[in-house]
């Protein structure tokens, strides 16, 4: 199937959504609360475009629209400059304690604003839900309603259903996240957990729940093997360079 | 003592049990199950919210989700006679504060809050579609129209009187 985007016309398979198709064709279209791991979310509206079918035109989330006819899209209209500029200035309002809001907001020269909470660096993408979701624990969620609306676990407690995988904290794209990691501890969303030490450099990279975790969902066993990320690359890497 | 206070639980969890089973093991009945149990036990318990996730294999956190966003549901204990006092437009201008300012003075709760007693519980609602009968008040359901501040008075001490039997009838 054939449609436009920026001018520029390219063959898509129908289903892709406008986000992909058109970050597959070089054609940059801002985002925030996408990842591709977990598809589009449709949360932030960052990522709006305009679609134009025969005479009709219209704004659209490109990360949760998917294509399944001849459409001519414009990624770069003072339309949707207003939009996004609009966009992060109300998240920027929320969230002045984030970098990348601090950042956005000067990049798209917003108007001036007062952050609410300076402490707050989160924008609610959601993309720690998910991550948790993902991941198979479901520990964490929104909960409240409105301006009072947050991520947290059930009654703000301990959750018996995190792991301390901190995959929330890894994917936030805002930092609002807190882990400490201190005397071999590590402590998010008020539990504690026992990290795991690499074997090989000594380093601590991960919590006994998640070794559990991932050892049950592979049906691995892990037992005579603790080794963190960079040095269980390093172990495969070799083990290549061998077999060949 | 404590005997009694276990026997009350077990009657609880049984009736929550009850209700909960009513409803198939989907998903798509946690707003229904939360409804009823709102609606039995004044206020959803963690156990009841904890049993709900059980029973339709959900995790807990999209229970505590919905349990959260909805206005209808409340997490702590309603008051046996949950004040309504409709603060729209017409309510509005027509004086509602003062008679929220006027069940503070009676009663000394605020919106959201429930007395220490455990009898009265008030929240504002948004708009009740009576505005011709503007500043309304509903009572356990029951509407009161035209409320002026010695109305109100009134109306409290009726339900103050009342012991517990009166809010079981549905």
């Amino acid at each position: 199937m054939k449609v436009t985007i920026d001018g520029i016309e390219i063959e898509v398979e129908t289903g892709k959504t406008i986000l992909e198709a058109a970050r597959e064709a070089g054609i940059d279209i801002p985002t925030l609360c996408y990842s591709e791991a977990f598809g589009g979310q449709g949360v932030c509206r960052m990522c709006m475009v305009e679609v134009k079918t025969g005479n009709r035109k219209r704004f659209v989330a490109s990360c949760t629209y998917p294509i399944t006819g001849e459409i001519e899209v414009q990624t770069k209209t003072p339309e949707l400059e207003e939009i996004r500029r609009n966009i992060i200035t109300l998240l920027y309002r929320r969230a002045p304690n984030s970098d990348l809001m601090k950042k956005l907001y000067q990049d798209y020269s917003c108007s001036e604003v007062k952050g609410v909470d300076p402490e707050e660096s989160c924008i609610m993408c959601r993309l720690c839900v998910k991550a948790c979701e993902k991941v198979g624990a479901n520990a964490i969620s929104t909960v409240l309603r409105g301006t009072e609306k947050r991520v947290s676990t059930p009654f703000d407690e301990e959750s018996p259903e995190c792991i301390g995988c901190s995959a929330c904290a890894d994917t936030c794209p805002t930092g609002a996240i807190r882990v400490v990691e201190e005397g071999g501890r590590r402590e998010i969303w008020h539990k504690s957990f026992e990290m795991l030490r690499c074997e090989k450099c000594g380093g601590y990279y991960s919590t006994l729940p998640v070794r559990e975790h991932v050892t049950e969902q592979l049906e691995l066993d892990y037992a005579d093997d603790s080794l963190c990320p960079n040095c269980r690359r390093k172990k495969l890497a070799k083990e290549v360079a061998e077999v060949r | 003592m404590i005997m009694a206070v276990n026997s009350q639980q077990i009657a609880d969890r049984q009736a929550m049990e009850k209700i909960i089973n009513r409803y198939p093991p989907e998903r798509r009945f946690i707003l229904a199950i939360m409804q009823d149990l709102q609606k039995h036990l004044n206020y959803l318990p963690k156990e009841a919210l904890k049993m709900t996730a059980d029973h339709v294999n959900a995790p807990m956190t999209v229970i505590f989700s919905m349990a959260t966003f909805y206005k209808a549901f409340s997490l702590v204990p309603k008051g046996r006679v949950v004040l309504k006092a409709c603060d729209g437009t017409a309510c509005h201008i027509k004086g509602s504060n003062v008679l929220i300012d006027e069940i503070y003075s009676c009663l000394g709760i605020k919106p959201g809050e429930t007395t220490a007693d455990g009898d009265f519980s008030l929240e504002t609602v948004n708009c009740l579609g009576a505005c011709a009968l503007a500043p309304v008040l509903v009572a356990n359901g029951k509407v009161y129209p035209k409320v002026t501040p010695a109305a109100l008075r009134k109306i409290i001490n009726e339900y103050r009187g009342q012991d517990n039997d009166s809010n079981t009838s549905e």
